[in-house]
């Protein structure tokens, strides 16, 4: 009887909480009504809202001096350079720059600024806002790392302000990239800042906590909300100059919500409830794809086939430093080693295991889709293990104790570590080399931390070799310089050099020099190939694979311009859309 | 049925232990080779009747793949393949060399699951009874020691132990082990861990130790042996501690389970074993990525692995166990 | 009687300082001997300057006597990682927690002090078997592995969402608000709370069975009283002693499973704020959290321990 009563009492309780959680679940629906079907003869409207998600948020407002992620997407969003470069076309387009005309001598531009146009603040923009932003940007004290972008030969633009609509831009040596240069720099209110710059805290300035109706800017949004940690609200900038071609005022959007989660499964999964319509970082991981295909097959979600991505990651050897008392000196970073290992790695296992089949072979740092500069360089060696070996047994590797693996002549076990990050697709690339070298008897370990460790070990120059990315193909390689020179201090595997190490970095260094100066697009086509058949040939950085990226949005989202480049769709965020959500 | 429960636990521990221990004979693979067209495979069973309802010795179906980025695969049911004793170096294996047996089907690099977990096993249960073993040495020192001598040694020791008891053990050794330098080799992991797990695990060993030596110092064989001038050490040691075994025995069989959950913890949170080392707490690290746990649950395998072992353990250590919350309780 | 009641609060609150002191300072101590994190390229500059305006590179003594000393006017300085003061921030995250670990603990008592009278009151016959069966089931299922099969269960359903903490949208009503704060919490709860309930289960059980055999409730049975109302009025309040006795150190258990819970479900809490401090090697943040944590757990056990003795005025003399 009293066990009845608490059996009783058990089932009650239980068959109550599922009773509540079903009711509840009822209750609350997704965003979303039924799902509309999705077509490409969408028009973009004005109003309407988007949400998107993002994995960090900026500790700072101040461009000059927040380098992130974070810091390069609030810049896209609520500040506007003077001239814009097409990620979808790779053209450059006139922005807060109407027109301009250029000096026979191609040193000096003349800009005539775009008549009307207003910060977000209402303050009219003139050529001065221009010059103070430089003025900032090259001041000592304020020690913007994005000024190094606009050197040229070493040496800072000049500018000069002769009315209030024109600015007269002098290069100290002719730059063939010419004014793609100030793709970067957006333009910054001398209204709001000057009194900062004036007295020496520019670097304290828009910072988290100051009050948002302190910044101005003349992007498409401007900042209404932050809350720390979990949303950045943007609406629409009043006095947002563009228009689309019917007129109408740019951006479509009323409002774009970025939501902060760190954690990138969550992210998935909130884009694949529907809790979110994209995410910044828009394309997904190979091994999501069955489930997004899945839903998107209920028309909920979108995926959009955005071509081959930019910016590969390479394997590199740590050639900066060499310990004395390493005993694998005599083989560890010779180009014979590299090769054999460029050899003997199957591709195409490598993409159809860590990619599952969504990527490319390459065998150099650009990839096909830098239409511009690509080439296709292929090596002498694709996928031979024989010819491998061959090549190991030239500097003395042999398997000497028919143990399965090499030594070398002193007997030493041909072993070498990999650093990358851990939980990523990197570290995943790496275990499937890992295995395939073992094949020819090489003895790679894996090491997985974080990134800001692998930095760490990377500037002590404390490592064999890692596998990262870097950022340095995805324009024109003269806008990279600090991946292309000798004397670049993101030349990975010796970076900062006073003078180069290796011949055939000097030969680069000239090449790039040369190719930075000349006028003729073919030409500097031609010089740069030559940079990339050396690349190819002496392979400082090991490429493997140029994955396929695949973006997926929610259905919601109206006329996306999907590009290469990081942020995938938010770098043209006035022009998105939102279809009206029936609830 | 505690008796039953207690059998029940007992054989499947030894189960287990005898397939951990014999894991590269059982296991049809190497846990690292990587099949490359069985990317998240999911789980090929063993069949005995095919589709026409004819019987046969136990055989398999093939694997084909559909579409390799949506991990699609088939049973290519025109093709039968048995399952063979003891070829290929190994227990039980499929008869097609080409065709990989994968019992509880592929993780992300297309490795056998079932193989990394039987060696999962190896690494779980060796670094468990490490850091129990270690556990209940340094328990049994200190609360001996407390035991024996009593007033102002026993009090502090007992309070440090109480101190350390009620913290989160989760806690204690996440911060421990974060105190050391994140990238180590796996050797150094294992001892690493097992240090940190006995140093967060002694508390409980110390208090019952204790009481038991508090209790049996007042029998009269242990006056009787002071009195005739034995030494303090040689009655520790020849007839206090045995008395204590019982619940050392104990004991051992209720931390194991809790030191293989922190192994899983700590590697799931980055802070212990790394890939490749097929430790359980790394494969359910792989796992919890939620959108592809959805379309291959089999990744879960080492989830079920814990379950299952530590199930054994409570099983077998049932009747003990209400005795022990007695002693905790009775103790505060 | 009221002085011993005094002098029992006053010694509880002092081992509860201590708790919180001792906790922190190793923490703090812990950490300063963990190698530095780093950043890239001109972050690094930044962050070297950071450090050394936090005081990381100060030698431990100086170093902690100044966070001892701030921590007392209840500053507890800067985190490095995410430039804003620890207060805040641990602010932000110890609600979560909290509410994930009272909810834990609220299933596990709704599930375990129901199935311990159930086991406890019945002496044989199959359910109560499959009952204790299921309760050791239950003890085998850590949080680490019950969030994951709930991920996968979620994932796969789509009945409720699979982790992370609840986004309300603004306009949401109070009702509403509680509704989807539910719907996000149910799974974590139950993750935590399934081992949480076999431990109070097998304790209610066996704290029963004694009730049971003690005299005054001998004699209620021998003077009438219907068996149901014995159990439920009488041997349950005598019961719930030991069971009230074990919330103090079942909270440690909860803030345990709550670390790995959070991370598998992305519940943002003081667990996870914890986990990247550590990885940042954040001093003040990992020491703040520490802190928070055992401030938290003293401040449970606390509570039992007056609850126990609301319950059984005896106990106070065991303080």
């Amino acid at each position: 009887m009293a066990a009845k009563f608490s059996r009783t009492f058990a089932v009650i309780v239980v068959v109550a909480a599922i009773a509540a959680g079903l009711f509840i679940s009822r209750r609350t629906s997704h965003r979303n009504g039924p799902a509309p079907a999705a077509s490409s003869a969408d028009v973009p409207v004005r109003g309407g809202e988007l949400v998107a998600s993002f994995r960090s948020e900026p500790r700072t407002y101040n461009r000059f001096v927040d380098t992130s992620a974070a810091g390069d997407l609030l810049t896209l969003l609520t500040h506007a350079p003077l001239v814009h470069v097409n990620r979808a076309t790779d053209q450059l387009e006139p922005w807060l720059a109407e027109s301009w005309t250029e000096s026979p001598d191609h040193l000096t531009y003349t800009l005539k600024l775009r008549p009307g146009t207003a910060f977000s603040d209402g303050a009219p923009l003139t050529s001065a806002d221009v010059v103070f932003t430089f003025r900032a940007l090259y001041d000592p004290k304020v020690q913007a790392v994005i000024a190094a972008d606009t050197y040229v030969s070493g040496k800072p633009l000049q500018l000069d302000a002769p009315d209030p609509s024109t600015v007269v831009l002098r290069l100290p040596a002719p730059f063939a990239a010419g004014l793609r240069l100030l793709d970067s720099i957006p333009i910054l209110p001398r209204h709001k800042l000057e009194p900062a710059l004036v007295a020496g805290t520019f670097r304290d300035a828009w910072s988290v906590t100051s009050p948002l109706t302190d910044i101005a800017g003349l992007g498409p949004f401007v900042i209404a909300q932050h809350i720390s940690g979990q949303r950045m609200v943007l609406t629409r900038n009043p006095h947002y100059w563009r228009r689309d071609a019917g007129g109408v005022q740019l951006p479509y959007l009323d409002k774009l919500t970025i939501v902060i989660i760190p954690d990138q499964n969550a992210e998935a999964l909130r884009l694949q409830s529907g809790e979110t319509d994209l995410m910044v970082n828009a394309d997904i991981r190979p091994e999501d794809y069955g489930s997004f295909k899945r839903i998107s097959q209920q028309g909920r979600l979108r995926v959009l086939d955005a071509g081959i991505k930019l910016d590969p990651d390479l394997l590199w050897f740590n050639l900066s430093k060499v310990h004395a008392d390493d005993p694998r000196n005599a083989w560890l970073r010779t180009k014979a080693f590299r090769e054999a290992i460029s050899c003997a790695v199957d591709r195409q296992a490598v993409i159809d295991t860590a990619y599952l089949g969504a990527g490319v072979p390459i065998y150099g740092p650009v990839t096909p889709a830098n239409r511009t500069w690509y080439v296709d360089v292929r090596p002498a060696c694709e996928h031979d293990p024989g010819k491998a070996r061959t090549l190991l047994a030239s500097i003395g590797l042999l398997d000497r104790n028919a143990d399965g693996m090499l030594e070398d002549p002193k007997g030493n076990a041909v072993a070498f570590s990999v650093l990358t990050q851990r939980d990523h697709l990197r570290a995943r690339v790496v275990a499937v080399v890992q295995e395939q070298l073992r094949k020819i008897g090489i003895d790679v370990s894996l090491v997985t931390v974080d990134i800001p460790a692998i930095f760490q070990r990377w500037s002590q120059r404390d490592y064999d070799s890692i596998y990262f990315g870097t950022q340095a193909s995805s324009m024109d390689p003269s806008l990279a310089p600090a991946f292309w020179l000798s004397s670049g201090n993101f030349h990975p595997w010796n970076p900062s050099q006073t003078k180069p190490a290796t011949d055939w970095e000097r030969r680069v260094d000239e090449l790039m020099n040369q190719m930075a100066v000349t006028p003729d697009p073919a030409e500097r086509r031609r010089l740069f190939e030559q940079v990339q058949r050396i690349f190819a040939d002496e392979l400082p950085g090991i490429y493997f694979v140029a994955p396929k990226a695949m973006i997926v949005i929610s259905s919601r989202v109206v006329n996306p311009q999907p590009a290469a480049q990081i942020p995938q769709l938010l770098w043209s965020a006035d022009t998105l859309a939102a279809r009206p959500a029936a609830r | 049925m505690s008796v039953r429960g207690t059998q029940v636990g007992g054989t499947l521990l030894v189960a287990i232990a005898i397939a951990a221990a014999t894991a590269p004979l059982v296991a049809p693979h190497d846990p690292g080779q990587q099949f490359v067209d069985y990317v998240y495979a999911p789980p090929m069973r063993p069949h005995l009747v095919d589709d026409d309802g004819q019987w046969h010795w136990p055989f398999i179906y093939p694997l084909r793949l559909v579409s390799r980025l949506d991990h699609a695969f088939e049973e290519d049911r025109s093709r039968r393949i048995p399952l063979v004793w003891f070829s290929a170096g190994t227990l039980v294996n499929a008869h097609d060399p080409q065709t990989p047996w994968l019992l509880c089907g592929a993780d992300a690099l297309g490795r056998d699951i079932f193989a990394r977990v039987l060696r999962g096993a190896r690494l779980s249960l060796a670094i468990s009874v490490m850091a129990a073993a270690g556990a209940l040495l340094l328990g049994a020192l200190v609360g001996a020691t407390a035991g024996f001598h009593g007033g102002r040694a026993d009090d502090f020791l007992m309070s440090i132990a109480d101190f350390v008891l009620v913290l989160p053990v989760i806690y204690v050794v996440v911060v421990l082990r974060a105190s050391m330098p994140l990238v180590l080799s796996t050797t150094k992991v294992f001892w690493s861990m097992t240090a940190v797990m006995s140093l967060a695990g002694w508390p409980y060993v110390a208090r019952g130790v204790r009481s038991v030596v508090v209790a049996e110092r007042r029998r009269e064989y242990a006056e009787a042996a002071q009195a005739i001038g034995a030494g303090g050490l040689r009655i520790l040691l020849r007839h206090l501690l045995p008395a204590a075994g019982g619940f050392l025995t104990v004991q051992a069989t209720l931390l194991v389970p809790v030191f293989i959950l922190a192994e899983a913890t700590l590697s799931f949170a980055g802070l212990g074993f790394a890939e490749p080392t097929p430790s359980w707490g790394v494969m359910l690290h792989e796992a919890s990525r939620a959108p592809i746990l959805a379309e291959a649950p089999w990744l879960l395998t080492p989830a079920f692995a814990i379950i299952l072992t530590v199930l054994a353990l409570n099983l077998a250590a049932s009747p003990a166990y209400g005795a022990t919350i007695e002693t905790v309780i009775a103790d505060k | 009687m009221y002085s011993g009641f005094v002098r029992f609060v006053v010694r509880r609150t002092a081992f509860a300082a201590a708790l919180v002191l001792v906790v922190s300072s190793a923490s703090l101590v812990l950490a300063h001997y963990a190698p530095p994190e780093d950043a890239f390229g001109t972050e690094r500059a930044v962050l070297a300057r950071e450090r050394h305006r936090l005081g990381y590179d100060q030698p431990l003594l100086q170093q902690y006597t100044h966070w001892l000393t701030r921590s007392l006017q209840l500053d507890f300085g800067e985190s490095l990682r995410f430039r804003r003061p620890v207060a805040a921030l641990v602010r932000e995250r110890v609600g979560n927690t909290a509410l994930l670990g009272i909810s834990g603990l609220l299933l596990a008592t709704l599930i375990g002090i129901p199935l311990g009278v159930f086991t406890g009151s019945r002496r044989g016959g199959v359910l109560v078997s499959a009952a204790r069966l299921v309760s050791i089931v239950l003890l085998s299922f850590p949080p680490l592995v019950t969030s994951l099969v709930l991920l996968l269960v979620a994932a796969r359903t789509g009945w409720l969402p699979a982790g992370g903490l609840p986004l309300i949208p603004p306009d949401a009503g109070a009702l509403e608000s509680a509704a989807i704060i539910a719907r996000y919490l149910f799974l974590p709860s139950l993750a935590l709370a399934l081992p949480v309930a076999a431990s109070i289960e097998r304790l209610q059980s066996q704290s029963l069975r004694e009730a049971l055999a003690d005299p005054c409730i001998i004699a209620a049975l021998g003077r009438g009283v219907p068996y149901r109302r014995v159990i439920w009025r009488h041997a349950l309040r005598l019961s719930l002693k030991p069971v009230i006795a074990i919330y103090g150190i079942t909270i440690g258990a909860v803030l345990s499973g709550s670390f790995v819970v959070e991370i598998v479900m992305s519940w943002q809490g003081l667990g996870d704020l914890m986990f990247q401090a550590l990885q940042a090697r954040d001093l003040y943040l990992i020491a703040g959290c520490a802190a928070t944590g055992s401030a938290g757990l003293a401040a449970g056990i606390l509570l039992s321990d007056l609850a126990l003795v609301a319950v059984d005025p005896r106990v106070e003399e065991l303080g």
